[in-house]
């Protein structure tokens, strides 16, 4: 998850060219406002998650929808909650409620920070967590197919409406692309049990070429792009 | 020959074939796109099941939750979003995850959550619509199951209080019926001049919220300023359910109480007696001994 959520913002900010500096540190969960990381430091202000990291980029000024008319900011803003609702929750589901997952990589790698027992009841205290959440909102008895069938719909649907355009909006990047390159990047990126995700990914040759170009774009002073 | 597709939902009031908007949901589609469904409206008897309404019963298959509903009414040909282009195809689902992200948890809000409005209309008239026992442990299960979905979905830190939480699900909802609006524009439905699935979510969603009477309506309130909305839902209502805009409606928010077991009984007395049992019963626990004595008086 913090891999995820360090990419959406970042590439955010890269996009509006903002200059920025990534630092990591071991407390940054209790350093920022939210209990989320990443989160910006401007000055003596600190904003955590994309949403009012957003806005307070917007209220100094930089905004990358602003050229957008009304009815282009409401699909925008759909199809951010597209994201949110089908990507984000695919992600966690995989990482939480796939057993396969859950015992090879999740529990091992949440725990880490931890000594033992506070790794095991950690890891186990969030599992739970994270399935009570899916129940709520009736992802608890979706299979791994039903889920990965979900992701399926919910890239065909970016794909349509990427097209053959660069970006999802004219020809400048917006938060959206900044959001679905941050699930997309990770989703192709991270290692997991099986490949079926990335895999699902894959099948959209577009949305393969959007992520590369922007990982080019405005990562590629980090060093070799992990897309090729 | 297409086998019979039967429906289980929620009954209607207000002036809506449903006042659920799930079950409204599964029921515009199938006027949309044609399906011949047989309606049968949730009642007192023990006949099926209530916990996962809608529910559609075919001669082999039970199918719940509407998008899985739908989905296998495109399979068996129903399909309302035939004309649609894949760019509408993906709007559609993009703009339903907008509805259950931001508009949802304000509606689920107002009806099962809000003091107000949860005990003196939406229980008593859900618990007017089972039998007793069930219409003591049922609503009051929804109401959980709804604020549980709120706290879990959007209750996260720095949103440490309900108020906070609340303040902000109805700002998110007030802004995505804005944003209705203006994708709306002045057409008569989302794309184009038929109906489709986006359509049916819409319509599922804000009608029971425009129509149904609350003490606290906020975001109806808003919600009535959007008039082509409002034109939307009342443009469905007359042409696919036609049900005349002036039925149902009730003389004042005290009658409306004793109106639900008279709008929706069969010829139970004894189920009308329950249902005054239970309105008293909600009286006073929500407005205290001196009103549930009045209101003992008048059912008795």
């Amino acid at each position: 998850m913090i891999i995820i959520r360090i990419l959406h913002e970042q590439a955010f900010l890269q996009m509006c060219n903002l200059p920025i500096k990534v630092v990591c540190r071991a407390n940054a969960e209790y350093m920022s406002p939210s209990g989320k990381v990443p989160f910006i430091h401007v000055g003596n202000q600190v904003v955590s998650e994309l949403g009012p990291i957003v806005q307070f980029v917007k209220a100094k000024g930089h905004s990358l929808s602003d050229g957008l008319d009304e009815v282009q900011k409401a699909e925008m803003k759909a199809y951010m909650e597209l994201v949110n609702n089908m990507l984000l929750t695919a992600e966690l589901y995989l990482q939480w409620c796939d057993e396969a997952t859950v015992g090879e990589i999740t529990h091992a790698r949440y725990g880490s920070p931890y000594p033992w027992p506070l790794n095991h009841i950690l890891a186990y205290q969030k599992q739970w967590e994270v399935k009570r959440k899916m129940k709520a909102i009736g992802w608890g008895k979706k299979t791994l197919d039903q889920v990965l069938e979900d992701v399926d719909q919910c890239c065909q649907a970016l794909s349509q409406r990427l097209g053959t355009q660069l970006y999802f909006f004219n020809k400048q990047p917006t938060e959206l692309d900044a959001l679905v390159f941050g699930h997309l990047y990770t989703i192709l990126t991270t290692q997991l049990t099986n490949d079926e995700l990335s895999e699902k990914v894959k099948n959209y040759s577009n949305l393969l070429a959007f992520c590369r170009r922007i990982e080019q774009h405005y990562f590629e002073d980090r060093g070799k792009g992990r897309l090729s | 020959m297409a086998a019979p597709l039967e429906l289980s939902c929620w009954g209607g009031g207000w002036g809506l074939p449903s006042v659920h908007s799930e079950s409204l949901v599964v029921m515009a589609y199938a006027k949309f796109s044609g399906a011949p469904l047989k309606v049968n409206v949730i009642d007192n008897t023990w006949r099926g099941s209530r916990g996962d309404v809608p529910i559609l019963t075919t001669e082999d298959n039970i199918v719940s939750q509407p998008a899985k509903i739908l989905n296998f009414l495109r399979k068996q040909k129903y399909n309302a979003d035939y004309e649609l282009s894949a760019k509408q195809g993906a709007d559609t689902l993009a703009y339903i995850a907008l509805l259950e992200e931001k508009l949802l948890p304000a509606v689920l809000h107002t009806f099962w959550v809000e003091s107000d409005n949860y005990f003196t209309v939406t229980k008593p008239w859900f618990a007017s619509q089972i039998p007793f026992p069930l219409s003591l442990i049922l609503p009051g299960r929804m109401s959980r199951g709804a604020l549980n979905r709120i706290l879990l979905t959007r209750g996260q830190p720095p949103l440490y209080h309900l108020r906070e939480v609340e303040a902000q699900i109805y700002r998110d909802a007030k802004e995505c019926l804005n944003l209705l609006s203006n994708r709306l524009g002045t057409s008569q439905f989302f794309f184009g001049n038929t109906p489709s699935t986006l359509d049916a979510y819409v319509f599922g969603f804000l009608a029971p919220l425009y129509k149904v009477r609350f003490p606290k309506i906020q975001l109806q309130e808003h919600l009535k300023q959007l008039s082509n909305l409002c034109r939307f839902c009342d443009d469905i209502l007359s042409s696919y359910f036609r049900i005349s805009l002036g039925a149902f409606s009730c003389v004042n928010r005290y009658q409306q109480q004793i109106d639900f077991g008279e709008v929706h009984s069969h010829d139970s007395t004894t189920r009308k007696l329950i249902a005054s049992e239970w309105r008293h019963l909600s009286s006073w626990t929500r407005y205290g001994r001196c009103k549930s004595a009045e209101t003992h008086t008048t059912c008795k």
